[in-house]
C-alpha cells in the first residue's frame, strides 16, 4: 500500500520537480474537487477503504462533502492532510430539491458551523429563481460570516445571484454548470473569484485528445479549472481511480504547465484562503 | 391513419359500446367544428368509468411501436446470416454442453426456452457464478449492441463470450474449434453451415461457431401480441379491433407515452431503444465491486478482436460498424445497462442487470418510487419519481402483459428443417 505519508512526501517532492521529470515517476496528484461521503456510502465503504481509494487515485486532497454530515467528519479526523471538509445542507439523500424551502435546513448548517470547522459550503443545488429564499440567502452570510468557499451547482443565474448578494465571494461552480465553453468562459471572464470543476464532465476530452474549443478555455483560464469524480452514489466510490486515471490521460495532451494547475495546483491555490478556517 | 380524422381523439371501443353516431359526424366544412365539439361532448358524458380515449398526440406514439415484426434484414457482417442450414447448426450448438469446459454447460442453459430463454435467476450461474441476469433472446436481431453493457457490437460477437469466459463455458477458441474439427456430426453442420470443412485456423473456426449460433438466434422473433393487435387496428381506424383491448392495458399504455414517460428509452416496434441508460439501480457486484455496466463494456469493445472494425467482419464496406468506430466513453457510462426490450417480458422474470427486482410490478414500483438522488442531478434528466397510484401500478403492468405474444415457442425449434448432419 502506499501510504499516505509516502504520498504526501511525494508529492511535496513532486512540486520541486520539473513536470517531464516527474512525467517518468509518480503520477500526476490530483486535488479531486468533487467527493461525497454521504450516509448509503459511509455504510458500504469503512472511512480506511475510502481513504485507501485516494491514496490508489493518487489525490493530493479531495474536497468532501455529504448527505448526512457523518461521513464528512469521519474523513476529515482520519485523513485531515488530505480531506478537506465542506459542509453540505443536507441532512439525508432526498434534501436536493427541498433544502432550499427548509428553515430547518438553517439550524442545522448553524449547528455544524458552532461544532466543527470547515473550509467551504456546499455542494448546494441552487438554481435562478431561488436566489431570494431566506433559506438560500442565510446560507450564503454564514459562508461569508465563516469565511468559506461555496461549492454551487447552479446554472449561470444562480452564480451572479451569489455575486451579487456577495461581491466577494469565493465560489466554485460544480460541473462548470453543464454549459459548455462557451457559456463557461464569459463567467469566469466576469467573476475573478470563481473557479470551476469538471465533474461528471466528458466531453471535454476523448480518447486522450481535449477538445479544441475546451482546450481554448484551459489556455485562456489556466487558474481557474480543475477536476472532480463526484461520488454521487455508493458504486461511484469505485471510479475514483479509474477518473484519475482518465484525467492524467487526458491532461497529458496539455502544456505540462497548464496540466499541473488543472490536476492539482488550482485547486491548491483556491482553497489556501480558506485553510485558515480548520485550524 | 387518417390523421384528419376528428375520431382520433376518442377509443375505438367507446365509440363501439356507445354506437356514437359516427356518420353524423364525419361531415366537412366549417359546420363540422360545432358537430365535433357536440359529439365529442355527447361520448364524454356518456363514457364509462375506466375508458380510454387517447389524443392525436398520444396515438401518433403509440403507432411507432409497430407495425409488428419489422423488417428484418441479414446482417451483412456475418456470411451465414440468414442461411437455414447455419441456424440448424446453430441450434445443434446452441444445446451442446461439449462446449463448456466442463462438459456440463451449454447456451441452453442459462437461456431454456421455456422459460422465455432466460434462467429464471437472478443472477446466472455457468461454471461459476455470475454478476449479471441472463437476458432474454428474443428478437435479438434487432439490437445495436449485445450483453447487459454492450461489450459486444454484433450478435456473432456476443456468442463467442461465454465461450470465452471462465465463469460461464469457457471452452476457449482452441478447444471449441479441436471439438467441430474432431466430432463428425458437428463438422458436417459446419460444413453444411459455411461451405466448406473446418480449417486449421482455430479463431476462424471459433468465430464461425458465433456466426452460426447468431444465425440460429436470428429466428427467435416473437409473435404478435394483444398490443400489435391493438395498434394495428389504431392504425387503421378500427374501433372493433380497438375494443378487444383491456381497458386497464390501454390506461397503462396511455402512462407508458404519457407521463411515465417510458416510451423515451422503450421505443419503437421492439420497445428499445437500443442504447444505456441509468436506472438508478444499485449495481455493487459483490463485496468490494461494483459493477461498471457500459463504462466497463466499452472499454471491452475497444480491446476486442471480435468487433465490426475487426478482421472478422464478413463486410469488406464495413456498411454497419459505424456505431463501433464513433462510440466514446463518459463518465456517465459508469453504471449504465442496456435498456432490454419489453416483448414477452412477462416471461422473464426476474428483471433488471443483476435480477433485483423479482416481477413486473416490482418494476413499476420501481419506477414509481424512483431514488432520483441515484441519478446525477446534471444535465437532461429523462427519469422522474412517478408516484404512480395503485391502480396505475396495476394499469401499467397490464400494459405490459399485453406485450407478451398469445403462444410464445418454447420448443427452442426453427421453422425450416434442415436434413440432420450423420
Amino acid at each position: 500500500m502506499f501510504s499516505r505519508r509516502r504520498f504526501l512526501a511525494t508529492s511535496a517532492a513532486a512540486t520541486l520537480l520539473p513536470s517531464a521529470a516527474r512525467a517518468v515517476g509518480a503520477p500526476m496528484p490530483i486535488f479531486d474537487a468533487h467527493i461525497h461521503f454521504s450516509h448509503d456510502a459511509a455504510e458500504r465503504h469503512s472511512v480506511e477503504e475510502a481513504v485507501a481509494i485516494f491514496e490508489r487515485a493518487g489525490l493530493k486532497r479531495a474536497l468532501v462533502s455529504s448527505s448526512g454530515d457523518a461521513g464528512t467528519r469521519a474523513l476529515y479526523a482520519a485523513a485531515p492532510d488530505l480531506v478537506l471538509p465542506s459542509l453540505r445542507p443536507y441532512r439525508r439523500r432526498g434534501e436536493i430539491s427541498r433544502w432550499v424551502d427548509d428553515p430547518s435546513v438553517i439550524d442545522f448548517l448553524e449547528d455544524r458551523l458552532k461544532r466543527f470547522r470547515w473550509v467551504a459550503v456546499g455542494e448546494f443545488h441552487l438554481f435562478a429563481g431561488q436566489m431570494e429564499k431566506a433559506v438560500a440567502r442565510r446560507m450564503i452570510e454564514l459562508a461569508r460570516e465563516h469565511n468559506l468557499l461555496l461549492h454551487a451547482h447552479s446554472d449561470t443565474g444562480a452564480v451572479d445571484g451569489i455575486f451579487a448578494q456577495w461581491p466577494d465571494a469565493r465560489v466554485l461552480w460544480a460541473h462548470a454548470g453543464f454549459d459548455g465553453p462557451d457559456i463557461v468562459g464569459p463567467m469566469l471572464e466576469k467573476h475573478p473569484n470563481l473557479w470551476t470543476d469538471l465533474a461528471f464532465r466528458s466531453e471535454h476530452a476523448h480518447g486522450g485528445r481535449v477538445d479544441d474549443d475546451w482546450r481554448s478555455l484551459f489556455a485562456a483560464f489556466p487558474d481557474r479549472i480543475m477536476v472532480g469524480t463526484d461520488t454521487f452514489t455508493p458504486e461511484r466510490w469505485h471510479y475514483v481511480v479509474e477518473h484519475a486515471g482518465w484525467t492524467r490521460e487526458w491532461l497529458r495532451d496539455l502544456p505540462p504547465d497548464l496540466a499541473e494547475k488543472i490536476a492539482w495546483r488550482n485547486g491548491e491555490a483556491m482553497i489556501r484562503p480558506h485553510l485558515a478556517q480548520l485550524r | 391513419m387518417p390523421e384528419g380524422n376528428w375520431r382520433k381523439g376518442i377509443g375505438g371501443r367507446e365509440l363501439a359500446e356507445l354506437g356514437a353516431p359516427i356518420s353524423h359526424c364525419q361531415m366537412t366544412d366549417i359546420v363540422k367544428l360545432f358537430a365535433v365539439a357536440f359529439c365529442i361532448q355527447i361520448i364524454l358524458g356518456a363514457l364509462p368509468a375506466g375508458a380510454v380515449d387517447f389524443t392525436a398526440a398520444e396515438q401518433r406514439k403509440i403507432l411507432r411501436h409497430g407495425p409488428w415484426p419489422p423488417p428484418a434484414p441479414p446482417d451483412p457482417s456475418n456470411r451465414v446470416s440468414g442461411a437455414p442450414a447455419a441456424a440448424a447448426f446453430g441450434r445443434v450448438l446452441f444445446f451442446d454442453t461439449r462446449l463448456s469446459v466442463s462438459g456440463a454447460i451449454s447456451c441452453a442453459t442459462c437461456h431454456r426456452p421455456e422459460t422465455g430463454w432466460t434462467d429464471g435467476l437472478a443472477r446466472s450461474r455457468g461454471q461459476r457464478a455470475v454478476d449479471r441476469n441472463a437476458l432474454s433472446l428474443f428478437n435479438l436481431r434487432f439490437n445495436r449492441w449485445f450483453g447487459w453493457d454492450g461489450a459486444q457490437d454484433t450478435l456473432w460477437a456476443q456468442n463467442l463470450r461465454p465461450l470465452l469466459d471462465a465463469r460461464e463455458m469457457g471452452i476457449g477458441a482452441a478447444g471449441a474449434a479441436r471439438l467441430v474439427r474432431a466430432d463428425r456430426s458437428l463438422s458436417c453442420g459446419y460444413r453444411r453451415a459455411f461451405g466448406a470443412a473446418p480449417g486449421a485456423d482455430d479463431e476462424r473456426v471459433f468465430v464461425d461457431l458465433g456466426k452460426a449460433l447468431a444465425a440460429f438466434l436470428e429466428t427467435l422473433v416473437t409473435g404478435r401480441t394483444p398490443f400489435d393487435d391493438f395498434r394495428d387496428a389504431l392504425a387503421r381506424n378500427d374501433a372493433a379491433g380497438q375494443a378487444r383491448y383491456p381497458a386497464a392495458a390501454k390506461r397503462g399504455l396511455r402512462l407508458f407515452v404519457g407521463r411515465g414517460n417510458c416510451a423515451f428509452c422503450h421505443f419503437g416496434p421492439a420497445f428499445a431503444n437500443g442504447e444505456f441508460a441509468d436506472a438508478g439501480v444499485a449495481h455493487f457486484a459483490g463485496s468490494g465491486r461494483a459493477d461498471p455496466g457500459r463504462f466497463g463494456g466499452i472499454r471491452k469493445l475497444r480491446k476486442s478482436p471480435y468487433t465490426l472494425l475487426g478482421r472478422f467482419n464478413d463486410d469488406p464496406a464495413r456498411t454497419t460498424a459505424v456505431k463501433t468506430r464513433h462510440v466514446r466513453l463518459a463518465h456517465s457510462n459508469f453504471g449504465e445497462f442496456r435498456v432490454p426490450g419489453l416483448r414477452n417480458a412477462a416471461l422473464t422474470a426476474p428483471y433488471m442487470h443483476a435480477g433485483s427486482l423479482k416481477t413486473l410490478a416490482d418494476v413499476v414500483r420501481h419506477y414509481s418510487t424512483l431514488d432520483e438522488e441515484r441519478l446525477h442531478a446534471g444535465g437532461e434528466r429523462i427519469l422522474r419519481r412517478l408516484d404512480l397510484s395503485a391502480r396505475e401500478q396495476a394499469d401499467l403492468v397490464a400494459f405490459l402483459e399485453s406485450l407478451t405474444e398469445a403462444e410464445p415457442r418454447r420448443d427452442g425449434g426453427i421453422d425450416t428443417e434442415v436434413p440432420p448432419c450423420r
